[in-house]
């Protein structure tokens, strides 16, 4: 697979006649991209607003973040398989990128109506909560999108997610045609066969379990979500965005999956460093021990069949979850290949162990500190002067966990200072945060 | 202790551990006919209770599936 | 320099010289200077370090006899009074690790810093999560020297009154007081360069050190179930329907204690789960999934179980820190044991 990736840097956004970019300014045609949007009947409302860097801004609820990716040349579309689009195999020919920003997805639906699992995540474009994530310095062109309310809660989803994804496909025509001023070659060219060979285990939440559907909304590979033996991937198939959508948690937006600099330092250093066989992705959440460990053992031996002997593992998610992925380490280590494990940990208190289950082979972890906000003593966020999306957001104290969103809870103002979310959890280790005794 | 995930169990020092049947449904199974699900349930609960009658020496597992477990 | 440092130095009946397991029920005695060991110790010390003297103390008299060992041992110390004292190492000997540990806690309480050595598979270890200072070490006295090099020059600054560094920096175990630390490179980064290190053979320190977890004696068996009181609970989120008592759905700071006295079974129109880490709604039909009461009462009325004790304890086992899950499990032990209970059935999800 050979992919030539242009990228073309924005500068600027502004609201004009025609959706075009040129030096760095993206002009958009707000009517006409809302008028794709209100194509699809299921949407019942669409607007497009501007959040830029160092604005006294708050957008809520955000569902993800996208960069805006197309396939010029080569199979398939970016972000194959998410709400019906082609699920042709990508990574191959040409695509180019929209750098420095992000279309967000602002909407009141929640995830799923199992319970538990909530719409968390809100974004400050300006101050010490925005300061903590990797948006604040994008552009963020914010879809205000809600669905037609009769609809059920997956259809919803699908709609809305849609919506954002029509959004990057028009913004995505406005540079189809150009030349990129950036070009990057991404392959897995053959290499000196005394470098190490590696491979990045990446461990992605499923929403079967909490959901209870196989088909629940969530990160998707080909747009698929539900529990799926180890998986492999070209590192090409996750720039052309094979692997996307939000999890829950602000750090699992598409914009981090397609921006890892965990794979992307992987991938450019491959043939000086290491030799990067790839990615294994493997789903995460089966619900008994039998699964759990067959898929630990599973994707060990698909590692070690390509032929590893190293691994770097990352996962998105908490609380049983731990199992399969500190299993896969171990299930790794037993076979010779070295693993090193980015995370972050949990409440220390009363020096309580910070893992779930910690293994003596899980010796080589590089920790994102606490992921809970509450434990990070992150403050509330200050008050905003302006909201994109809704005006309030409801919190539920009483508890240290920090907030969920729920019928039981206060709605505080958003503009308001307001708590943050309550996890953090830096999955791909974009920050300097860690922790030590 | 009875839990279908019962491995971390008996790794973070949980001395009688017997495996449940899924996180959802520990002591039965639901895709089973009922008086199939209340059997399947019986025999993970008694087998528990065995567990209970017997010294262990450490942290151990036990297999509801066993024939020695069979009520 | 100044006055040479004063050392005590704890070890057991084997490496006290004055037997092996037969000897193992010896009271606490004091030597003067250093002995076995001790020696070895002295030298790693220092030039200007001294063994005063040498506690020594049956494993199982320090582990049967605890209150009598604690009482002796901490009058030596009182007399003695040195700068620092020093325990084992202890290898993987169970019962010396758990000695040594004693003995360090009494010491400081005494007001005297001490620091030992053992395996972090040792039972003694899991008082280092308790704030006691121990350099972990291999499973055998092959590792002797090794061990001294890392426990001497800790216990020469302890007893200077130095303060100790964190302990991913001086070696000893993690007494888990995890603090946030900005380390000045991202995550991923330092990912790559701990990969490249370990891929290298080149030393490499994880960020968060491995704990073992901690061993607790199994309680002894229930010598007839037909007679047997028995409880249950469950980390499964049950609530009563409609959740009136308002319990959250993770990170608990309370449990809630049911009477299921007058009831034959958990009924879907009675109760249900709340709990945000699972899916709910197959318990929310069949209740009994995570807390069988039904099958209890069956088994009680065939005479198979004594008694079905009249309360239940419920809570949603996610997302709770240890320090909060083990005071509910000390609270709910607690109740069960003044309630004559005799075995209790818990159902985790």
């Amino acid at each position: 697979m050979r992919l030539e990736m242009g990228t073309f840097p924005v500068t600027d956004i502004v609201f004009g006649r025609t959706t075009r970019y040129e030096a760095g300014r993206l002009t958009v045609d707000r009517d006409a991209v809302v008028a794709a949007v209100r194509q699809d009947p299921r949407i019942a409302s669409a607007e497009l607003e501007l959040a830029k860097p160092g604005e006294s801004v708050r957008i809520w609820p955000v569902r993800d973040v996208i960069e805006p990716r197309i396939k010029i040349e080569g199979p398939g579309v970016c972000y194959p398989g998410m709400c019906g689009r082609e699920i042709a195999t990508v990574g191959d020919g040409r695509t180019h990128r929209l750098a420095g920003m992000g279309v967000v997805e602002v909407s009141s639906v929640n995830w799923h109506d199992a319970g538990g699992d909530f719409v968390e995540t809100y974004l400050d474009m300006s101050g010490p909560y925005g300061e903590m994530y990797p948006y604040r310095k994008l552009l963020n062109l914010c879809l205000v999108v809600e669905p037609d309310s009769t609809l059920n809660e997956e259809v919803k989803n699908y709609a809305v997610h849609k919506a954002a994804l029509t959004v990057v496909d028009q913004l995505g025509e406005a540079v189809r045609r150009l030349t990129p001023p950036e070009r990057e070659i991404f392959e897995l060219a053959p290499v000196d066969p005394k470098l190490p060979k590696v491979v990045y285990i990446w461990c992605v939440h499923s929403p079967q379990a909490m959901s209870g559907s196989p088909s629940a909304f969530c990160t998707a590979t080909y747009g698929l979500t539900q529990l799926t033996p180890p998986w492999y991937l070209h590192p090409n198939e996750i720039l052309d965005g094979a692997l996307t959508g939000p999890y829950r948690t602000a750090f699992a937006m598409s914009w981090t999956v397609a921006n890892n600099p965990l794979l992307l330092d992987l991938y450019r250093r491959h043939g000086r460093d290491w030799n990067f066989l790839g990615v294994i992705s493997l789903r995460t959440e089966w619900t008994t021990q039998t699964e759990k460990q067959l898929m630990a053992n599973q994707t060990a031996k698909l590692a070690k069949q390509l032929g590893a002997q190293g691994a770097v593992v990352t996962w998105d998610a908490g609380g049983n979850e731990f199992i399969e992925v500190v299993r896969s380490i171990q299930a790794c280590e037993r076979l010779g290949i070295k693993t090193v494990f980015l995370t972050s940990e949990d409440d220390a208190t009363d020096g309580a162990p910070t893992m779930l289950e910690p293994l003596p082979e899980a010796d080589a972890i590089v920790s994102t500190s606490f992921f809970k906000n509450v434990t990070l003593g992150v403050p509330d966020a200050p008050a905003v002067t302006r909201v994109i999306g809704l005006p309030t957001k409801i919190v539920r104290r009483g508890s240290t966990i920090g907030l969920h969103g729920g019928v039981d809870g206060t709605a505080l103002a958003t503009a308001g200072p307001l708590p943050p979310p309550w996890r953090y959890d830096d999955h791909y280790g974009f920050g300097s945060l860690s922790c030590t005794e | 202790m009875i839990s279908a995930i019962y491995n971390f169990a008996l790794t973070t020092g949980a001395n009688r551990v017997i495996r449940g049947a899924r996180i959802e449904h520990v002591c039965g199974d639901p895709t089973l006919s009922p008086e199939k699900d209340y059997a399947f349930g019986m025999r993970i609960v008694t087998s528990a209770l065995r567990t209970l009658t017997v010294a262990v020496p450490g942290p151990t597992l036990f297999d509801p599936m066993e024939a020695a477990h069979a009520s | 320099m100044g006055s040479p440092l004063r050392v005590v130095h704890y070890v057991n009946q084997f490496f006290g010289g004055v037997g092996g397991e037969d000897q193992a029920h010896v009271g606490v005695s004091a030597r003067a200077g250093a002995i076995g060991p001790g020696r070895l110790l002295e030298k790693a010390l220092g030039e200007d370090a001294r063994v005063e003297a040498t506690l020594v103390c049956g494993d199982n008299f320090a582990s049967e006899r605890e209150a009598d060992a604690a009482f002796a041992l901490g009058a030596e110390l009182d007399r003695l009074k040195p700068d620092v004292l020093v325990a084992g190492p202890a290898f993987g000997s169970g019962r010396y690790g758990l000695a040594c540990a004693l003995v360090c806690q009494i010491a400081q309480a005494h007001g005297i810093p001490a620091i030992t050595a053992m395996h972090p598979e040792n039972p003694g270890a899991s008082s280092a999560r308790r704030g006691a200072y121990i350099v972990p070490t291999g499973a055998s006295t092959t590792s002797m020297q090794a061990a001294l090099d890392v426990l001497a020059p800790l216990a020469r600054r302890l007893g200077r009154g130095d303060a100790l560094g964190s302990a991913e920096v001086e070696g000893y175990m993690p007494r888990g007081a995890r603090r946030v630390h900005d380390r000045g490179r991202p995550g991923y980064e330092r990912a790559l360069a701990m990969l490249l290190d370990k891929l290298h053979g080149r030393p490499y320190r994880s960020e968060v050190p491995y704990a073992p977890p901690e061993r607790v004696s199994p309680a002894p068996p229930i010598a007839d179930l037909s007679r047997a009181r028995i409880a249950m609970v469950t980390t499964g989120g049950l609530v009563r329907k409609g959740n009136p008592d308002r319990q959250v759905s993770a990170n608990a700071v309370r449990y809630h204690r049911h009477t299921v006295a007058e009831l034959e079974s958990l009924s879907p129109a009675e109760w249900e789960a709340y709990h945000a880490g699972y899916f709910n709604h197959i318990v929310n039909s069949n209740p009994n999934y995570i807390l069988p009461l039904s099958f209890l009462r069956d088994l009680e009325r065939q005479g198979k179980v004594g008694r079905v004790h009249e309360h239940i304890y419920a809570l949603p086992g996610v997302s709770t820190p240890v320090a909060v899950s083990a005071a509910h499990g000390r609270s709910i032990a607690e109740d069960l044991r003044a309630s004559g209970v005799d075995g209790a059935l818990l159902v985790a999800t």
